[in-house]
């Protein structure tokens, strides 16, 4: 198994690495202590796909808790932390151990629990009226299919029956509590189960199509990151998530709704890495106004401009790269020095200044050390995560703390100095011509055209990106000239196929995402990106496991 | 104290919750007061069970704080391992002893597999890409190995602990069940004692439905788990039957209702155990836990894993706010790096020092649960600025029950781990002779027998 898990994983490694690795690897050379040939018995070889099992991230649990109960939990806090698929979450490697089952337990006693303050609202039939056992039966349909996200098969209702007759023991209302908490630790709840009734083994290796629950299912937590809404579950009854047509439908519905910007933020945070701030801590001394509430700000604005874009906006990613929105109110709005917006209408920064994500202070401040500003973390971002060329760790006998700030000295000319060595401009000619085009942003992402008494060199060259080669001079080009390449588009569409399906793509997508490359490569447009993965074969089929 | 024992003993169930509030209203003082129970169970058994601890702290150390001065039994603590002093009896300090070569992925992220298996780890694509990317471990840890002999004796086959361990990744997991499934430690000092001794707050009618009530669920989820892995492909398969697997080792809990003559300890007042400031409490509350249990016989086999590797965790309450993975690269000339990462692993070196003192005051046949213990301390490199897997620093603490000669300073000629890793199997009774899949050899480590 972990041959079939393995290879599916290194499927994307041939996909994505080639340009950026092959150069850079060779320069390295014997920079790990040996190859890396698999285990024992592994065949590399084989490049099928599959689509893996995956249980519900933190954030995923404790949305679907509260659509599905109207009960707050706060996910992070009571769960072990998820894996990471690309820059997204998303676990589907290691299987659950004893900690996590147990929390699943915990949380779900507790969810119960406060779950009966508010029965009514779950159970609609009255036990007084109907009798206790006829009543829980049709909760048991109703919230059961609910919380499994598909209808209930016999065997399933019959085990929620015995949970039922187990609680009400003591009452009617602790039999509900326990069919609750049995749902909630119910592998359907807990996991996206997709492989269909007469089972993986009956389906050969063809990619199958999923079944419409497991389809509607797929929708809301790409779209929502949460369940599927009763307009949903109805399509996917009905037989209306059959065609591209009806699955337009559905997708141009859900992303009307407020639950797809919350995961369009999800989507934006993620990408630049600035999902969670407060790791982050910058140099008391240099940036006083710089506080946790503050870098929060910037991460929620980023985020809020990109959904905005994506889902009101222009909607193309030439917007997104290159139009300077701002929701900023309070200290983010002082931060840049403009009047407050309204909160409402974005305000357009200086276009001197900013262009899109990739200047973002939210971004450029998480990709900085705290005293000064970090040209290799920005550009190793832009290398990985917008181009789609992963880079390998330094070498393991590299220094790399970062050089002393230096008056005399700006921190390209430093960082240059530091990184010219033969054991490491390999690799970071690939790097530091991206990211020295950032320095006209500091460690917190403040503009910058002096540097104290030294003047700010933005120049950068991209090379070795296909057709985002090329000199560039500051961000704000650099992000132009990404916009409008095939390779940052490719891998735009890479990250929203990540996003959407919570694996790295495979050899065996590589078909059917080119059609979505050529199409997004025309245009560019995200909101039809969108749509167009979720009507594409890997989204719309499941490769049954073996 | 020794009262307390006593009437502890007798009516245990009802006393613990009484008990509690009382060493509440304590506060601070009472977290002080030696508290562990002496269960019957161990009470009886002559000379106390072995145990075993694993414990991990990252980035590397400095070689020259570490060693001691001094002779092989003749010997003196440096700076690092100063903590220690007054101990030396239950301590052995061996250099040489070196992580083997192979596999996928940076030193870093190979360094806790290496450390605890032996064993290279699965291609991949965590950190980075290229030749330095790789996936979780490939090999079942030795902890591991004996919770599958050991562990069916008592209620958790084993324990899993972290201190701000963060996410989920190659680099912060310790233990593997198996290849490619890697245990979650648990972080959270409120939720530990919750998951060990929350129960013992009931009363015997409500335990009773309690464990009624989880039965029949576990019931109805195992009925899913099996139905579903049962139509799954090979790879999902196993996660569900590891889902399985571990429902059932709850269910057996539950149906044994081990643990029942067990006095929880206190943890106080809730504190953010993910708060740097907090980094020292939060270790102490985990450590004090874990005495606990192994006290209460919960549990023969632990890890603990400080951080992670390659953490950058900052240690205000030393006095600096560097972050540890950052110093640990500054080059062996800076001094004032060299010596605040001598502190920082000094301050490992106390928490050692506190766990040895905690599990010195449980009273265990002729003299205490530290003679049954073996503690065993690794980090998954030797020198953070240069990565060196060979040596990495290693240290034994505990009277080990006699099985090795202990208080020791040994310089041995540079071996595998896996030598180190069977020696810790056969202290817990197992005749594996080998152990990882790197492992090039045979036997225990010779410079122990």
């Amino acid at each position: 198994m972990d041959m079939r898990l393995h290879t599916s994983f290194r499927a994307a490694a041939p996909l994505a690495i080639a340009v950026a690795a092959a150069a850079c690897t060779g320069i390295i050379g014997d920079g790990v202590e040996d190859g890396s040939a698999g285990p024992p018995g592994s065949d590399d070889d084989t490049l099928e796909g599959f689509s893996p099992l995956r249980r519900l991230t933190a954030l995923q649990y404790e949305r679907t808790v509260r659509d599905l109960i109207g009960v707050s939990v706060e996910g992070a806090a009571v769960l072990a932390g998820d894996e990471r698929v690309g820059p997204f979450k998303s676990n589907v490697v290691a299987p659950v151990t004893e900690l996590n089952v147990e929390q699943y337990m915990a949380v779900a006693e507790t969810i119960a629990q406060a779950a009966l303050a508010d029965l009514g609202s779950l159970v609609t039939c009255d036990p007084d009226d109907i009798g206790e056992l006829q009543c829980g039966d049709r909760f048991i349909d109703d919230f059961g299919t609910r919380a499994l996200r598909r209808p209930l098969d016999a065997d399933t209702r019959e085990e929620f029956r015995q949970v039922f007759a187990q609680g009400r023991e003591t009452s009617f209302e602790d039999g509900i509590r326990l069919v609750i908490q049995a749902a909630l630790q119910s592998p359907y709840f807990l996991y996206h189960v997709e492989v269909t009734p007469s089972g993986d083994e009956a389906e050969g290796s063809e990619p199958v199509a999923l079944t419409p629950h497991a389809l509607a299912a797929r929708l809301s937590y790409f779209l929502w990151r949460t369940m599927p809404d009763r307009a949903l579950f109805e399509a996917a009854e009905r037989g209306e998530l059959s065609t591209s047509a009806q699955i337009r439908v559905q997708v141009e519905r859900m992303l009307e709704d407020p639950r797809a910007g919350f995961a369009v933020e999800q989507f934006i945070r993620a990408w630049l890495h600035i999902d969670d701030m407060r790791e982050l801590a910058k140099d008391p001394d240099l940036f006083p106004e710089v506080d946790d509430a503050l870098l929060e700000s910037m991460a929620q604005d980023a985020a809020r401009v990109g959904d905005y874009v994506v889902r009101e906006g222009e909607g193309t990613l030439d917007a997104l790269f290159t139009t300077p929105y701002s929701f900023a109110q309070g200290p983010l709005a002082a931060f840049y020095g403009i009047e407050p917006s309204d909160g409402e209408v974005p305000v357009i920064l200086d276009r001197d200044e900013r262009a899109g994500l990739l200047t973002q202070p939210a971004f450029l401040a998480k990709a900085g050390h705290s005293d000064q500003s970090s040209p290799i973390h920005r550009g190793v971002v832009v290398r990985e995560d917008f181009l789609c060329q992963p880079l390998p760790d330094p070498p393991p006998t590299v220094d790399d703390t970062p050089p002393e700030v230096d008056p005399d000295a700006t921190t390209r000319e430093r960082f240059a100095q530091l990184t010219s060595g033969p054991g490491c401009a390999g690799c970071h000619r690939l790097i530091d011509g991206v990211g020295f085009g950032f320095e006209a942003y500091d460690a917190v992402g403040a503009y910058r055209e002096r540097e104290g008494d030294l003047p700010v060199d933005d120049r950068g060259n991209v090379v070795g990106a296909e057709d985002a080669t090329g000199e560039f001079e500051g961000a704000i080009e650099l992000s132009a000239q990404l916009a409008a390449s095939q390779i940052t588009r490719r891998c735009v569409v890479n990250q929203w196929f990540r996003f959407a399906l919570g694996r790295i793509e495979s050899e065996a997508d590589e078909r059917d995402l080119a059609s979505v490359y050529a199409t997004f490569g025309d245009h560019a447009d995200l909101r039809e990106l969108i749509v167009a993965i979720a009507q594409s074969r890997p989204f719309i089929t499941r490769y049954p496991g073996r | 104290m020794t009262t307390n024992h006593q009437s502890s003993r007798h009516a245990r169930t009802r006393l613990s919750l009484r008990r509690r509030r009382f060493l509440g209203a304590l506060g601070a003082t009472a977290a002080a007061l030696p508290l562990i129970p002496v269960p019957d169970s161990v009470a009886q058994e002559a000379g106390g069970h072995r145990r075993i601890i694993y414990l991990f702290s990252p980035n590397g150390t400095i070689y020259d704080e570490w060693n001691p001065s001094g002779g092989e039994t003749d010997f003196t603590f440096r700076e690092i391992l100063s903590p220690l002093e007054g101990l030396e009896p239950y301590v052995t300090v061996i250099d040489g002893l070196r992580h083997p070569a192979g596999g996928p992925g940076s030193r870093h992220a190979q360094g806790p597999h290496k450390f605890m298996a032996g064993s290279r780890l699965l291609d991949g694509d965590q950190g980075g890409g290229g030749n330095t990317s790789s996936g979780y471990g490939s090999h079942q840890t030795a902890d591991q190995r004996i919770a599958d002999v050991v562990g069916q004796e008592t209620p958790f086959s084993s324990l899993e602990l972290g201190v701000q361990n963060g996410g989920a990744n190659v680099r912060s997991r310790m233990a593997y069940r198996a290849s490619n499934q890697p245990i979650v430690p648990e972080d959270n000092p409120y939720a530990l004692f919750d998951r060990l001794f929350k129960d013992l707050d009931q009363d015997e009618t409500s335990l009773e439905r309690l464990r009624a009530e989880r039965l029949s669920v576990i019931d109805a989820v195992s009925g899913q788990l099996r139905r579903v892995a049962d139509r799954s492909g090979t790879a999902d398969r196993v996660k569900l039957e590891a889902h399985l697997e571990v429902v059932r080792s709850i269910e057996r809990r539950l149906e044994n209702g081990f643990g029942a003559n067990c006095v929880a300890p206190t943890v106080g007042d809730t504190i953010d155990h993910q708060a740097d400031d907090n980094y020292q409490v939060v270790s102490e509350l985990m450590l004090d836990q874990l005495v606990m249990a192994m006290a209460c016989d919960l549990t023969r086999v632990s890890t603990l894993m400080w951080s992670r590797a390659t953490s950058n965790q900052i240690f205000p309450f030393l006095g600096f706010t560097d972050k540890h993975h950052e110093l640990s690269h500054e080059p062996d000339s800076n001094g004032a790096a060299q010596n605040k990462l001598v502190q920082i692993n000094r301050f490992f070196a106390g928490q050692l020092r506190y766990l040895m003192d905690r599990l010195a005051e449980v009273p265990e046949g002729d003299g205490t649960m530290l003679d049954n213990t073996l503690i065993v301390w690794g980090n998954e490199l030797g020198k953070g600025n240069s990565h060196t897997h060979r040596p990495v620093p290693i240290v034994l603490a505990g009277g080990a029950a006699g099985h090795f000669a202990m208080g020791r300073n040994l310089d041995i000629e540079e071996t595998d781990m896996n030598r180190l890793l069977v020696s810790t199997l056969q202290f817990m009774g197992l005749d594996d002779d080998t152990f990882g899949n790197l492992d090039q050899g045979s036997g225990g480590l010779a410079a122990l027998a």
